[in-house]
């Protein structure tokens, strides 16, 4: 996933050490960039194979 | 070169390392083939790719690390690519960068030769940059680095040969050290010579590393100095001390300083396709004299006329006017009169503060429309990168509140969720500025539902959104300065590097959009039908009659009427439920222009919802919390009030 505030690449696990706010019903659903603290959605599950879609030219 | 760099099989070894998304896995399986192990690095779930590759008749063992951004870790896959350059004993390390982001890329192989690293370094991606424009003198590069410099395009095969006969000749490290400003540079030294153990990074790296508060590496030069490290230590705190800054940012700082004086004719670039209007638009919006008015244009249309004329009013007397008021309400209604019997359920289901005719009704008709083109427009200028722009741009105002532009984040993030924008103020550099961020979201930032709905109330009311923007916007300088001058603290610097100003993605801004409706959906959903039992439990039970009799002499200085003590209690549970039930106030008629601009002020201002207050508990204590929360409080009343007596008496704008 790329943070799209600083376009960096964040891991897709998670780190341990960051918490989530609590704030959501059923969850979190921010993921938060490691290297800016930018909170970026959770791609749900119905969406991902369109999100993926957009990934194909990744040169890694 | 020596055994040391040989591997256990007998091979010597070839690292590739540089940032995610630049090449590497392509040139991996350019130099090892299809037949590669993968497995993750021991203790942790990084997975790291082994290979062999046999360059001019001696095999190498190819190991692809994990895209990492800096020798300072911040991942678990950056420590895990770190671990690797430090213990494996490379006889070359490849670092692989973008041409097209060469000043963003070049820091990292700066610090990969300050360590001593072996390094060949890869400028990748070179087609792409020439078709923007660019030229790269790549033996001048070379030169000024005192490295190997490659050229390539490794998808299209260029450069791999290049490659290759670097990796076979070559011949050890050049041990240049780039210099830094003079009390860097002293900082540095006194450290280093402290150190008297045997390390496979260069001495003067390490210091580096070791002011910046690596932790890792400072547990190991603790293990290898024993007793010895207590004079480290001294060094280190001193220097900390004495600095009184974020070295970490200082030493970033003046690596970017090198490298531009590195790429100083280095890089050409040329006015080619598809790069003029973003590098013009870039400019436009760093520069404060062109900054501000385009900030003000995008306010204008993004807000004002997209979420607030367009969501707020349209779309929303869509739902809410036409589709719920004339379709789906009374039949609803009529059903629960025919079915349910009992005159409690009857309120529960479809009362005054019924489940759906109050909650259901709130999240889908008014709240729907609005933060769906909130999260759209928002969307669209995430993607296109002008918010590390805007973090740029308000940097010196912001100095001027005692924050940073970093502070920006939290603030921007606000305007979506104040919850979640007073966790991300744990990212601001001082407890001053946390502190003071977390006062100004509480207080003059509202959320994008609340926002959406006041814009939508107010642009039919001529003069009434000048005036609550002129209010807010006042507010939040007045407290910010305030704050700045009672809070004592460190000054922040902030320095952020921005990335490409690039057209959005319609695919991203949809796939943004969608998860965030979705997020909204799951928590406002629930939320709205909590509230609304919670209303009705009130309503039943007498107390919300009392709440609302007791709030009767704060309504009566604000000039509301009786009712409107019910808006503000809906706002403490969620922001957007109070503006809501606003925005039923006024369609009822019950609110003159006046009161609707008091109401609308003094809503904005008033206490965070009950997800924020324990927000702000969690992140800044019991104590700052309620101080903040009566704080916020008085103001809001007292604003609300001033503001109510000086429209009475001017009548301006009304």
């Amino acid at each position: 996933m790329i943070c799209s505030n600083c376009q960096r690449e964040i891991p897709d696990q998670p780190d341990p050490q960051q918490e989530s706010c609590g704030a959501c019903g059923g969850g979190c659903r921010k993921v938060h960039c490691p290297y800016c603290g930018y909170a970026n959605p959770v791609v749900p599950g119905f969406l991902q194979r369109f999100a993926r879609g957009g990934s194909k030219k990744e040169k890694d | 070169m020596s055994n040391l760099h040989e591997s256990e099989s007998g091979h010597r070894k070839v690292v590739l390392v540089g940032n995610p998304n630049v090449g590497k896995s392509v040139l991996f399986n350019a130099l090892t083939g299809s037949y590669s192990v993968v497995s993750n690095y021991p203790g942790t779930s990084v997975e790291v790719l082994r290979g062999d590759a046999t360059i001019d008749a001696q095999t190498y063992r190819v190991l692809d690390t994990p895209g990492m951004y800096s020798l300072l870790p911040i991942t678990e896959e950056e420590r895990v690519g770190r671990t690797i350059l430090l213990t494996e004993a490379a006889e070359v390390v490849v670092h692989v960068i973008d041409a097209r982001n060469i000043e963003r890329m070049l820091p990292m192989t700066l610090q990969l030769i300050e360590a001593g690293l072996p390094v060949i370094l890869a400028v990748n991606i070179l087609d792409e940059a020439e078709r923007l424009g660019m030229t790269i003198d790549i033996p001048l590069l070379s030169k000024r680095l005192g490295i190997p410099v490659v050229g390539a395009a490794f998808a299209r095969k260029r450069g791999y040969e290049e490659l290759c006969a670097a990796i076979a000749s070559y011949t050890g490290p050049a041990g240049r050290a780039f210099t830094y400003a003079a009390d860097l540079e002293q900082d540095m030294a006194r450290i280093a010579a402290s150190m008297h153990g045997r390390y496979s990074l260069d001495r003067r790296a390490l210091a580096l590393l070791l002011l910046q508060k690596d932790e890792e590496l400072t547990a190991q030069v603790a293990t290898a100095e024993g007793a010895g490290f207590t004079a480290i230590e001294t060094a280190l705190r001193e220097v900390i001390f004495e600095r009184r800054s974020d070295l970490h940012l200082t030493i970033s700082m003046e690596r970017r300083r090198l490298c531009r004086s590195l790429l100083d004719g280095v890089v050409v670039q040329s006015a080619g396709p598809g790069t003029s209007l973003a590098d013009r638009l870039s400019d436009i919006s760093l520069n404060l004299w062109t900054g501000v008015p385009l900030l003000l244009l995008i306010l204008y249309f993004v807000l004002y006329v997209f979420v607030g004329q367009f969501g707020a009013g349209t779309l929303v007397d869509f739902f809410e006017g036409y589709l719920f008021e004339e379709w789906i309400n009374p039949f609803v209604i009529h059903l629960g009169n025919d079915y349910l019997p009992w005159y409690w359920l009857r309120e529960l289901i479809v009362g005054e503060y019924g489940v759906f005719t109050l909650g259901v009704r709130y999240a889908v008709a008014l709240i729907m429309p609005i933060v769906g083109t909130f999260f759209l427009a928002f969307s669209v200028l995430e993607d296109s990168g002008y918010f590390p722009r805007l973090a740029l741009l308000v940097d010196r105002l912001f100095k001027r509140f005692g924050m940073s532009g970093r502070a920006v984040i939290p603030i921007v993030l606000g305007l979506g969720c104040d919850t979640m924008a007073t966790m991300v103020t744990r990212t601001l550099e001082t407890v001053r500025e946390r502190i003071i961020a977390t006062v100004l979201l509480a207080l003059a930032i509202p959320c994008s539902a609340q926002l959406g709905v006041i814009m939508g109330l107010l642009s039919e009311v001529p003069g009434a959104l000048a005036i609550w923007t002129g209010v807010i916007v006042l507010i939040f300088i007045v407290i910010g300065l305030l704050s700045a001058q009672l809070l004592p603290g460190e000054k922040p610097v902030f320095y952020m590097e921005v990335p490409p100003l690039r057209m959005p993605q319609l695919r991203n801004v949809l796939v943004k959009t969608l998860s965030r409706m979705h997020w909204y959906f799951f928590e406002i959903f629930p939320l709205f039908v909590i509230a609304s039992v919670l209303l009705w439990a009130g309503k039943m039970s007498g107390g919300l009659k009392a709440l609302v009799s007791l709030m009767e002499p704060t309504m009566h200085l604000l000039g509301l009427p009786n009712e409107a003590a019910a808006v503000f209690v809906f706002g403490f549970f969620r922001r957007d439920f109070g503006a809501a039930g606003l925005y039923d106030m006024q369609t009822s008629g019950l609110l003159s222009a006046t009161q609707l601009t008091v109401a609308a002020v003094t809503l904005t201002l008033f206490v965070p919802c009950v997800a924020q207050f324990l927000m702000m508990k969690k992140e800044r204590g019991w104590g700052v919390s309620l101080g903040i929360f009566v704080f916020v409080t008085l103001t809001a009343f007292g604003v609300g009030a001033l503001l109510n007596k000086l429209l009475i008496v001017t009548g301006f704008g009304l």
